[in-house]
This record gives C-alpha cells, sequence and structure tokens, in this order.
C-alpha cells in the first residue's frame, strides 16, 4: 500500500532528476522514465483492487500538515482509481509506443512527458479548484511542449492554436475560480456549498464550468483540437486524446454537484450536438487522424451527455454506462491513433495496405467495430443502457441525435474498414515496418477491450455459454485456421449438428420450425461451401458466428438477448459479404441499412413493457401488450433485414457481391430472420389489437415489395442479382401474408418461407455451380450449357418451377394458400397486385434459365464441366425435399397447421391429401399424379410415333436465308425484355435508388458545408470558443 | 376401378373438346378468309394439317428440353381442360375437376406455355426467345385484368371452385356473371383477347415480324403435338369463360353454342384490327381493362 501522493512526488522529482540522469547515457534515464510510468500503474492498479474487491473506503491525502480546506486535499476513491488506472496505463504503453522517438529525442520530451503524466494525476486527485487550475496548466503546457516534438509547419501551428485555445480556456477557469471564492469565501469542493451560487453567483460556476467544457472540445469551438490530431505524432496524439481528455472529463464530473440543473441540461444537449455534428462532419474526411479526432470529439460529446444524464441512475447503471463509453472510446481511440501511426498513410484511401498484414489488420477491426459500439464491446452495452434510460425519460431528441451520430460514425468507420479489407494496395510504399513497440501496445489494449467485453457479458449481465456461442466460435476456428479449408467445413458441419442437439428441444413449435430453416437450412448449405480449395482463414469462423446468432435469436428470453443475437447475426454476415471480390460498396450499404433497423429496433425494445415470464421472446411476447410506436420501430426494423420496398436497396448488391456459396445463406436464411422478427411482432399484435391497423399497411408494402421486386428482377442481366430481386419479391409475399394476421395468412407465410428456403438455395448454389465453371454471372454471356451442365439445369428448372407456383411443384400450394388466404381475409386489389407479380415472375424465370442453359452456346463454353460434386449434393436435397412436399404436401400442411393452431383456430380441413378452405380446394398430390399421367402419355405417344427422330448440331437451325454467325449474335439474352422496359416508361425510373443515392449527398453536402467553420485560422477558432461561450451564456439565461 | 372410369371418362372428355377445338379452328379459318375475300381453307384444314406435319419424312431434335416441350405444352392442355368440370352435372366431363379450384385451372395454363418456352429455347432459334419474350411479357400483362376479374367473380361467390360458381349461376340468364358483375366480365373478356392472341394482340406467332416465333423450329410429329393442343387448349379457355362468366353449360350442345360466340369476340377483333407493337399491348392491357377490373371489385363489394 503505497501513498498516491508518492506518484504525484515521484513524477515530478524523476521529472527534474531525467536531465541529470541523462548525462550517464540515455539508457539509464530510459530506465527511470519507465520505471516511474510502471510504478505509478502498479500503485493505481493496488488501489483499484483494494477499492474494487476489498471494498476499502475512500482514501482522502491532506497535504502540507493541516486538514482541508486550509491545505489542498488529495481523493482517491474508486472513480478516481479507475480513471487514474486507465489514464496511466495508456501513458505507460503510449511511452512505450513511442520508445524510439524517446531514444533518438531531446531529454525534454521526457520530463515534458513525466510532468504531463503527473498533472494528470493530480488534476484527477485533487478537491481544490486553485490547485486544479494549476494542474490544468501543468497540463497545457507539457502538452503544448509535447506537440511541437514533431517538427514540422502543420504541428506547430497546430500546438500553437492548441496553447491559444487552452489559455482562453485557462483564463476563464482563473475567473471562475476567483469568483468562486468571492462567493463562497472557499475553494474546496468538499466545502463548497451549492447553493451559495444564486443570482450574481451564477456568473462563478458558469466561467468555472464553461471553461472545462470548452477543454472537452464542444461543436463548433473545437477547430484547435482537430487540428492537433491531424498533425501531431501518433503516439503523442493518443495521449492527447485519451490521457488528457480522461483527465479533464474527470474534471468536469467533479465540478458538477456545483453546476444547476438547467446548466447541465445545456451541457448534455451541447455534448449531443457535438456527437452528431463531429460525426456529420466525419462522413467527408478522408484523412485517417483528422476522421479520428472528429469520432473523438465526438464521442467526448457522447460522454458528457451520459454523464449528466446517467446522475440520477443506480451506481450500477452509471458504471456500465459512463464506464462503458469511456473505456471504450478510449481504448478504442487510443489504438486507433497508434495503428495510424504504424500503418503511416494519410489518406483512408491508402488503408488497403493493412490487408498484407493479417495481425494488424484484426488489430484495427476489432478497434473499428468497439469504436462503432458493436457487441460484445463496452460501448454496445453502454448504449443499449443509455438509450434505455433516455427513452424511459422521454427525450426522443436526444435519442434521435445520438442514433443518428452513430449511425454517420458507422458510415465513415466501415467505410474506412472496408477499404482496409478490400481497396488497392498503394504503390508508394507499399510495406508497413514492424516495430515491435507500437504492436505490443496496440495489442495489449485489443485485449483490454476484450477482457472487459467477456467481464461485462459474464458479470453483468450473466449471459449462458450459448450466448458467447458465436464468439466461441469465431475465437476457435481463428486458432484452427491452418487447416484445410475443407476439414474445417467439416468440422463445422459437426457443429452445427451439435448446436442443433443442444438448441433441439423448443418450447413451441414456431421456434421449432425456424430452427429448421436456419439450422437445418444452413448445414445442408454449408456443403456447398466444401468446395472451397486451399484455407480460406476467417471463413468459417463468421459462417459459424452466423449460424449461431440465427440459433440463439430463436431461444432467446430478453430483449436483449434478442438484440444481441441479431447483432452478431448482422456483423457476422456483414463480414461474409465483404469477403466477396468486389464487395466493398455492397456490404458497406448492408451494414448501414442493417446498423439504422437496429437502431429502431433499439429504440423499440427500449420502450417495450417488461417481459412477464421466463419463456422464450417468441412466447413470452404474447403476453406484452406492445405500444403501437414500438410495433411499427420493430417491424420497420425486420423489414430492412428482410429488403422490403422502399429500404431494399443493400439486398441486391449484396447478394450479387458476396462469394457464390455465401448468398445461399444471405437469401434463403438470413432474410427468414426478418421474417420471424415479423411473427413475433405479429404475436404480440394479434393478442393485443391497437386501433391503429398499422399491418394493413405492412401487407401493402409487401404487396409492393412483391411486385416492384419482380420487375426488377426481370431487368437484370446478372445471374445472382436477379435472384436477389426474385428473393425480395418473394420475401415480400411472405411479409405481406404474415400482414394478414389470420389463419391460412400465417399458413401461406410459414409454408412460402420453408419452400423459399429450399428453392433458393437450391438456385443459388446452381448459379455458384456455373458461375465456378464459366467464371461470368452476366447473363448474356453464356447459354445452351444445358448439354454441359444437365444436372444444374434440372435443379434451375425445378428450382424456376418451384418459384413460379405452376402445378404440380410445391410453389402452388404457396400460390394457393396466398391467394385464398387473401381473397378470404378481403384483400381483394392486394391479391391483383400479387397475381400481377406471380405473371411478372415468369419473366425474370425464364430469362434466368433461357439465357444461361438454353439458346446457343459460346465457343469458350465449349469445354465446360458438370458443377463440382460438392455443389450438386446439396443441390440434390433441396430437390428431393421440394418433390417431397410437393407430392405430399401433408408432410409439411399438417405441422404447420398445428403450429398456426395456436395463435388461430383453423380455417382450413385437412382430409387426407385433400385441403379446403373457405373457398375453394388443392389436391397436391392427385395434382401430381394427374400431372404425371399427361405427362407420360403423350411423351410415350411421342416417343413411339417419332422413332425416326435425329439430333442434330449447333446452328443446324431454320434460319431466315442467311447463315448464323456467332453464338453471340445468335443468342437472345441482352436487355431480353426491353419493350416492357418501354411500356413501363417513367414507371421504371429507379426512383427509390435516387432517394437513397441523394439522401447520401445531401449528407455528405451537409457534412463538407458544417467542415467549413474550421478554416485552419487560429484567430477564427479562439473567435469560436468566445463566441461559443457567449451564446451558452446567453442560452442559460441568467 | 373407380378410377379406371375416371381415367375412361377423361379421355372421352379430351377426345370430344380435341375434336371440337379444331373444328372450331377450321371455323375460324374460313371466317378469317371470308372477311379477308378468300374462299379459305376447308373446316377440316385443322385435322389434315396435323396428319400431314406428323407425316414428314425428317423430325428433327435439338436437344432433350426441345423433345419435351411439345409434350409439355400438350400436357399444359391437357391439365387445364381436365382440371375444369365442363358440362355441369355431367359425370363424365366433370374431368378431375376435385383436385383443385379456379386458382388451379389459372396457374396449369402456364405448366405448358413454360414447358414449351424451354423447349423452344433449347431450339436455338433467335426467333423462338423473341416470341417468348413477347409473350411472357403480354402474358403478365392481361393477367392482371384477368385476375382482377377473377377475384370479382371468387367474391360474388364466395368461392373459387368453378362447380360452384356455375351452379350459382343456374336458374336464370340474368344469374349469368355477365348480367350480375358485368365489370369483371368485359375486363375478363378483353384478357382473353390477348389470351387468344388474335390481331391486335397476335405478338408471338407475328408471322411478318418473328416468322411463328416460339415454335419456328418444331417440326414433324412434335408441330403435330403443338397443333393438337391448340384445338385442346382453345377449346379448354373457352369452357373456363363459359364457366365463369356465362352460366357453364349443362349440355354439350349449349357449351358449344356458348364458347363459339366466346370465341366469336377475338375473332371479329382480330379481324377488324391490325396489330399492336409490343409496348402499346402491354400497355393497353395494364391501362383500360385493370380499371375496368378494379372497378368490378369495387362494384361487388360495395353495391
Amino acid at each position: 500500500m503505497v501513498n498516491p501522493i508518492y506518484i504525484i512526488i515521484l513524477s515530478l522529482a524523476a521529472g527534474f532528476l531525467l536531465s541529470i540522469f541523462d548525462k550517464s547515457g540515455r539508457k539509464l534515464s530510459l530506465i527511470v522514465f519507465y520505471s516511474v510510468l510502471t510504478f505509478n500503474v502498479f500503485v493505481i492498479a493496488d488501489w483499484f483492487y483494494r477499492f474494487t474487491v476489498l471494498g476499502v473506503s475512500t482514501l482522502t491525502i491532506n497535504t502540507a500538515g493541516f486538514s482541508a480546506p486550509l491545505s489542498i486535499n488529495l481523493q482517491l476513491g474508486i472513480q478516481e482509481a479507475f480513471v487514474l488506472l486507465f489514464a496511466n496505463l495508456t501513458g505507460l504503453l503510449a511511452a512505450i509506443y513511442l520508445i524510439k522517438k524517446f531514444k533518438e529525442s531531446n531529454i525534454s520530451s521526457l520530463v515534458l512527458y513525466l510532468i504531463l503524466i503527473m498533472g494528470v494525476n493530480g488534476l484527477v486527485m485533487t478537491r481544490d479548484l486553485f490547485n486544479m487550475f494549476v494542474f490544468l496548466e501543468i497540463l497545457s503546457i507539457s502538452t503544448f511542449a509535447l506537440t511541437i516534438l514533431t517538427k514540422n509547419k502543420k504541428s506547430l501551428s497546430a500546438g500553437f492554436k492548441y496553447m491559444i485555445a487552452g489559455g482562453v480556456a485557462s483564463t476563464f477557469f482563473l475567473l471562475g475560480v476567483v469568483f468562486v471564492y468571492y462567493f463562497t469565501g472557499n475553494l474546496n469542493l468538499d466545502f463548497i456549498n451549492p447553493s451559495d451560487f444564486t443570482n450574481y453567483g451564477l456568473i462563478a460556476i458558469f466561467l468555472l464550468s464553461i471553461a472545462v467544457f470548452i477543454e472537452l472540445k464542444p461543436f463548433p469551438a473545437n477547430g484547435w483540437a482537430l487540428d492537433v490530431y491531424e498533425s501531431v505524432n501518433s503516439g503523442i496524439t493518443s495521449v492527447i486524446a485519451v490521457v488528457n481528455s480522461a483527465a479533464i472529463i474527470f474534471v468536469f464530473y467533479k465540478i458538477m454537484p456545483l453546476l444547476p440543473q438547467n446548466l447541465l441540461n445545456i451541457f448534455g444537449i451541447a455534448g449531443v450536438v457535438t456527437f452528431f455534428f463531429s460525426n456529420l462532419m466525419g462522413l467527408k474526411q478522408t484523412n485517417a487522424k483528422r476522421l479520428l479526432g472528429y469520432s473523438s470529439i465526438g464521442q467526448m460529446g457522447l460522454l458528457v451527455a451520459s454523464i449528466i444524464y446517467t446522475i440520477h441512475s443506480p451506481n450500477k447503471l452509471i458504471y456500465l454506462i459512463v464506464g462503458g463509453f469511456f473505456t471504450n472510446h478510449l481504448i478504442a481511440k487510443a489504438g486507433l491513433f497508434w495503428i495510424t501511426g504504424i500503418v503511416k498513410k494519410e489518406k483512408i484511401k491508402d488503408w488497403g495496405i493493412l490487408k498484407e498484414n493479417k495481425f494488424l489488420l484484426i488489430l484495427f477491426g476489432l478497434l473499428l467495430f468497439a469504436l462503432s459500439g458493436i457487441p460484445p464491446f463496452p460501448g454496445f452495452w453502454a448504449k443499449w443502457e443509455f438509450i434505455k434510460l433516455l427513452v424511459h425519460g422521454k427525450m426522443f431528441f436526444v435519442v434521435g441525435g445520438i442514433l443518428l451520430g452513430s449511425l454517420f460514425e458507422i458510415v465513415f468507420l466501415f467505410r474506412w474498414f472496408t477499404i482496409a479489407v478490400k481497396g488497392e494496395v498503394p504503390s508508394e510504399n507499399p510495406k508497413i515496418s514492424f516495430e515491435f513497440s507500437k504492436y505490443f501496445s496496440t495489442t495489449i489494449f485489443v485485449g483490454i477491450t476484450l477482457t472487459i467485453s467477456v467481464v461485462i457479458m459474464k458479470y453483468f449481465y450473466d449471459f449462458n455459454w450459448f450466448q458467447f456461442l458465436p464468439l466461441i466460435a469465431v475465437v476457435v476456428l481463428y486458432f484452427l485456421d491452418f487447416i484445410p479449408s475443407k476439414i474445417k467445413g467439416f468440422l463445422s458441419l459437426i457443429a452445427v449438428g451439435i448446436y442443433g442437439y443442444f438448441l433441439y428441444p423448443f418450447e413451441s413449435n414456431l421456434q421449432l420450425f425456424f430452427g429448421i430453416i436456419f439450422i437445418v437450412g444452413s448445414a445442408i448449405n454449408i456443403i456447398a461451401t466444401l468446395n472451397r480449395k486451399n484455407i480460406n482463414k476467417g471463413f468459417y469462423g463468421f459462417l459459424l458466428m452466423m449460424i449461431f446468432s440465427f440459433g440463439n435469436l430463436l431461444i432467446a428470453k430478453s430483449y436483449l438477448e434478442f438484440f444481441l443475437a441479431w447483432e452478431f447475426m448482422t456483423i457476422s454476415s456483414f463480414v461474409l459479404i465483404l469477403r466477396g471480390k468486389k464487395a466493398q460498396k455492397a456490404s458497406l450499404l448492408y451494414i448501414i441499412f442493417s446498423t439504422a433497423g437496429a437502431y429502431l429496433m433499439m429504440i423499440g425494445f427500449s420502450l417495450a413493457p417488461n417481459l412477464t415470464s421466463n419463456s422464450a421472446l417468441i412466447i413470452a411476447i404474447s403476453n406484452i401488450n406492445l405500444p403501437i410506436l414500438v410495433t411499427v420501430l420493430l417491424a420497420i426494423g425486420f423489414m430492412i433485414k428482410s429488403g422490403s420496398l422502399g429500404v431494399h436497396i443493400w439486398l441486391p448488391e449484396a447478394h450479387a457481391e458476396a462469394e457464390s456459396d455465401v448468398s445461399p445463406f444471405i437469401s434463403a436464411i438470413l432474410l427468414k430472420a426478418g421474417v420471424f422478427g415479423l411473427f413475433m411482432v405479429g404475436i404480440s399484435y394479434i393478442n393485443h389489437v391497437p386501433a391503429f391497423d398499422m399491418f394493413y399497411w405492412i401487407g401493402w408494402i409487401g404487396v409492393l415489395t412483391a411486385i416492384v421486386g419482380a420487375f426488377l428482377a426481370s431487368f437484370q442481366e446478372d445471374a445472382k442479382r436477379l435472384l436477389a430481386y426474385s428473393s425480395m419479391s418473394q420475401v415480400g409475399y411472405i411479409v405481406a401474408s404474415i400482414a394478414i394476421l389470420s389463419h391460412l395468412g400465417w399458413l401461406s407465410a410459414l409454408y412460402l418461407s420453408f419452400n423459399h428456403m429450399m428453392f433458393k438455395s437450391a438456385l443459388f448454389i446452381a448459379i455458384a455451380g456455373v458461375y465456378y465453371r464459366t467464371h461470368t454471372r452476366t447473363m448474356y454471356e453464356m447459354g445452351g450449357l444445358i448439354k454441359k451442365m444437365p444436372l444444374s439445369f434440372i435443379s434451375v428448372l425445378i428450382g424456376i418451377i418451384a418459384v413460379s407456383g405452376v402445378p404440380p411443384l410445391s410453389g402452388f400450394g404457396a400460390k394457393w394458400l396466398i391467394y385464398s388466404s387473401f381473397i378470404e381475409r378481403g384483400w381483394y386489389l392486394q391479391a391483383g397486385v400479387l397475381f400481377f407479380a406471380s405473371a411478372v415472375s415468369f419473366l425474370y424465370l425464364y430469362r434466368l434459365i433461357h439465357t444461361i442453359f438454353l439458346g446457343q452456346l459460346k465457343y469458350e463454353h465449349q469445354n465446360v464441366k458438370e458443377a463440382p460434386i460438392w455443389f450438386l449434393i446439396p443441390q440434390v436435397i433441396f430437390m428431393v425435399g421440394i418433390m417431397a412436399i410437393s407430392m405430399y404436401p401433408n408432410l409439411i400442411i399438417q405441422p404447420l397447421n398445428s403450429i398456426v393452431g395456436n395463435y388461430f383456430n383453423s380455417s382450413i380441413i385437412v382430409d387426407g391429401y385433400n385441403i379446403t378452405s373457405s373457398l375453394g380446394n388443392w389436391n397436391g398430390n392427385m395434382i401430381m399424379f394427374v400431372t404425371m399421367g399427361i405427362f407420360v402419355v403423350p411423351l410415350i405417344i411421342l416417343v413411339l410415333l417419332n422413332g425416326r427422330t435425329q439430333t442434330v448440331k449447333q446452328f443446324n437451325i431454320v434460319y431466315a436465308a442467311e447463315r448464323p454467325e456467332s453464338p453471340q449474335t445468335t443468342h437472345i439474352a441482352y436487355n431480353m425484355f426491353a419493350h416492357y422496359r418501354k411500356a413501363l416508361g417513367g414507371w421504371g425510373k429507379p426512383r427509390i435508388w435516387n432517394f437513397w443515392h441523394e439522401t447520401n449527398e445531401w449528407a455528405h453536402s451537409l457534412s463538407g458545408l458544417f467542415r467549413q467553420i474550421y478554416t485552419g485560422n487560429g484567430q477564427t477558432y479562439i473567435l469560436h470558443i468566445i463566441l461559443y461561450i457567449v451564446v451558452i451564456y446567453f442560452i442559460m439565461g441568467v | 376401378m373407380d378410377i379406371m372410369i375416371k381415367i375412361l371418362y377423361a379421355v372421352i372428355s379430351v377426345i370430344v373438346a380435341t375434336v371440337y377445338g379444331l373444328t372450331l379452328g377450321g371455323v375460324v379459318q374460313k371466317i378469317y378468309a371470308r372477311v379477308h375475300g378468300r374462299f379459305g381453307p376447308p373446316v377440316w384444314q385443322p385435322f389434315i394439317d396435323i396428319i400431314k406435319t406428323h407425316g414428314k419424312r425428317v423430325s428433327i431434335s435439338h436437344g432433350i428440353m426441345f423433345y419435351l416441350g411439345p409434350v409439355f405444352r400438350f400436357a399444359g392442355g391437357l391439365g387445364t381442360y381436365l382440371f375444369i368440370p365442363v358440362i355441369y352435372g355431367s359425370v363424365v366431363f366433370a374431368n378431375f375437376s376435385m383436385a383443385g379450384d379456379l386458382l388451379l385451372v389459372m396457374y396449369f395454363i402456364f405448366f405448358g406455355q413454360l414447358g414449351m418456352a424451354l423447349g423452344a429455347g433449347e431450339g436455338g432459334h433467335p426467333y423462338s426467345p423473341l416470341g417468348i419474350a413477347r409473350g411472357l411479357s403480354q402474358m403478365s400483362t392481361f393477367e392482371l385484368p384477368f385476375s382482377l376479374a377473377v377475384i370479382a367473380v371468387a367474391i360474388q361467390y364466395d368461392s373459387l371452385n368453378i362447380t360452384t360458381i356455375v351452379a350459382a349461376q343456374q336458374g336464370s340468364i340474368l344469374n349469368w356473371t355477365l348480367f350480375t358483375n358485368p365489370f369483371a366480365v368485359i375486363a375478363a373478356m378483353i384478357s382473353l383477347l390477348g389470351m387468344n392472341m388474335h390481331s391486335p394482340f397476335s405478338l408471338v406467332l407475328a408471322p411478318q415480324e418473328i416468322p411463328i416465333g416460339p415454335p419456328v423450329e418444331m417440326n414433324s410429329s412434335f408441330l403435330a403435338i403443338l397443333q393438337t393442343n391448340r384445338g385442346l387448349f382453345t377449346a379448354a379457355k373457352l369452357v373456363l369463360f363459359m364457366n365463369l362468366f356465362f352460366g357453364g353449360a349443362t349440355n354439350l350442345l349449349i357449351m358449344i353454342v356458348k364458347t363459339f360466340f366466346i370465341y366469336l369476340v377475338s375473332v371479329i377483333v382480330g379481324a377488324a384490327f391490325p396489330r399492336f407493337r409490343p409496348e402499346q399491348s402491354f400497355r393497353f392491357f395494364l391501362k383500360w381493362p385493370t380499371i375496368i377490373g378494379i372497378i368490378s371489385i369495387i362494384f361487388i363489394v360495395y353495391f
């Protein structure tokens, strides 16, 4: 147990002595330097341990032999210890990071560094206002001196601006101190009575607090800080952004009890405004360090807001929210600044260099994910609880500002990430040099943030190992990554099997049904991935993560568990999509839309009443009366995931650009997660029907999705985009059927979900096989492949018949159920539109099969072989499945009837294979046999009568007095439905795409507009600060 | 044994319908010829054509799907016909209508079209996909007013069962859908113009532009099958329309009279108008008949 005052004393003493030590060599001074820093960390760590684990009470240290307020006193409690531990640790790691610099530079930099750390320690511990001022000055001066260590013009000017801004702030602080003393006769925080600051007294507290607030870099008075972040050495920047910020935010926290509520409210709003605008302006930023600067400033605003808004909450919650934001932001920020120093690329477009260095890329990714508030990182939990708190306080504007700001942050951070993974390696300096010290610090911080994440999950939320499973999958497979891909594939298959076994006893059959789609469907689709060669680093880890998250969705017992699984699903699918060759834009679009949806869901879940039973969410929610706003928010969130019209634009990109064996997962299974969610909303809705019939409108959206999707699919040239739009259209049918909220409607939705899972998997895998052989997805470049890939052809044939709804295959059952349910419900026009959509679907289905498999074979495909066996196996399984439920529809109708029977009274009579609704009947088995009969009889007659048939070669066709020249000019494939497009006229314009494009443009333009306030001129910056203070003063309305 | 009788009846039913359909085709050719001021082929010309094409010495196939295309087409015609109860109250002409309802018939129409399209596609002739693209597009557009009319009928009779729909129209001529919901009938009849592909909607076979379109590569027995199907399929469609909108038929004679007049609508329009361009045709169907179809639903729901 070392008295914490020694931290200050030792730093100070060593600081002054260092220049003497340096006389006997830099080695000695470095040893002393690092020993002091390490000593600090250990002392504080020891205290932190005492406070948290042993429960030691807060320590007060008096100085100069007198007790406060006569002398200055220091205080070390759990909060101080936490902040100091953090600051000192960062200080130490940053120093290690800078070791090379410290070896070379003047001894004064070491001295300054120690003084800076001393200032931080003092600032956090002291309870005396004037003493605070002193430490603030020490901090500013040492920081300034360190910034100009990097001797270039930019950093000199940035340092100067920093100095001036700091000086202005200090002046106000000092004035505040004077006034505080004048009004209260005291400068010790423990003895100042906040009620003394009435009337004119407010000026004292205003000056004091605004000075500290300016140091926290509020928008727009923060240009000086941005310039520093951009131009100073990364190691020093990390200290400024993290260590200094931590100390100053704690100062703010210390003087908060003195502030009147209205001033706190203003600061809270100012924090949110800062967060929002910083992230907005980050959108246009291309300089890596300045981007981090924007993010950093934004996060500080969020931190301030979180401190202010959580002030009346229970301690545990404050620790989670404020502590979560604090550690998350500062660790991630320090780590990312360090990485910028390792990568040494100013422009983020050059960051493609990272993909050459997998380890660094992983560090970068983890820190970036942490910064974006993605689970399991602390920021996620903090955001979840914070939003919940704000929503309960009905502070919707604050919620909106924070979430919109977060979305902007996601945009620029993930854009950066996708560049790092997919961008081009720059031609200049294409290598990242290795420096152990730099990697060391960064790695330690990544380790710490991961540890904190696990601690939160394990001890705060008490999650069981099932919820950890998606993460465990990634970690385990990371260590197994050296194994060949095939073996990993088999292992994954086994893992999914075991997972399914543990998951199996479900509480309800609806879960079981989705369990089959999610788990069994995924397992079959994994077979197609076994075709992969080589190692495929990271693929199976994220694949398993996604599959396990699907399963966890089913058994989630609380909103948080559900949301956690949802986020895991999103992030894993994002990484999988990003693996595609040209998936940079597609994956970015996907994560932006998914995150927007997730935020809406977050608000929705926060508003939802507490669960009353301990069952899985999908069951428990039936007793919950969700307010209409919640229903709307959740529904939008789920509909984004299922690609409904208006928010569908991510869908074709993501499906098409993902690797071809990933697309079946995205289309056939991932979209069903949205469907599952909509069912969940529906289950609550039918038990508590509100006045506003929201599902009526969802029904219309579903119907329009179906028709628009079908048209868009018809106009594609890319096979995978075609299938993607087809998925959109089919899921539109499902959404519309759910919205009917009747027995027959839900039966249709479930039937179609299952059917869609099978035929869309089969189709995507078939196209994967074609792509594997022909290396193209553009349909008009193919043709005539039926002769080369007959099995794939049959698979596509069965697939398209099942999609189209032509009897006798299972698709007809879906169509019959859907139209019956719509007419029964009285949704006549909707049914008409669906008929239309169904007819339009023939266009794209024919186009798919014709342009690839029929028509003229291209010369370059003369030697194409059938798809590999790994692609054929799952296709055969799905084909057998489709044929089975076509022939024996009872196999699926009976169980579905009983599942939906839990929610509605059954409206169909199942008699043998005959299914009768209130409108008509359908006997799938009989249709199958009649069809077989009427097909086989003419076939036999034809074969018997037409024995003379001879097969001719390609091009041996009746051609109008001309000789067909080449397959390219003979194969009708390109722009096949040009006349239809012409007929549609203005209806064919991509309005929704344009809308989102414009939104994007506007956001970036606004970003560019606001950015212009940062002129780079120090005088302007000071003007900002002064104006800011004046404006806040007026808003306060003293 | 029961099933054997059923099949026997079905065979009789199909033969009757095919013969009728082919004869009807011959009659219509004659009518067209007279309108054009020609003498025209004999009424039994379609039968002669079938025998003649089948008797060709050379038969050429382009592959398995090509071979199966006409079979699909014929099976589609057969199925469409066999899932419709042709004559109200008749056991012989009830066919296999108990297997499903109106929706089944509507979707079975696609069975033949899709199969034929695939077969023609493998033929490799550029006119085939051109014709198919036109056909599919046009089909999607006339399907919209037709489905609206069908929905109106389903609302009106609260059923999708064709026998029930026919039963509800018995008793008086005023019980026909034609008089109880004329809008639905108008919408559906305009759609029928498209289905029958007479002028101005003869985009698919359009001899002057894409010489006979999809079946261009079809020859000998393949073509013979298609020609046979043309008779059967026409009969099936007409019977369906008769059942839905014109009170059905209680005996063969009434069926022949009614279907003849239903067909005559297409023939009159076909003889009077020149062909549309594809986009004109599509737009036409998506405009007026669709609006009439929507009116028919509003009419039946609110009046």
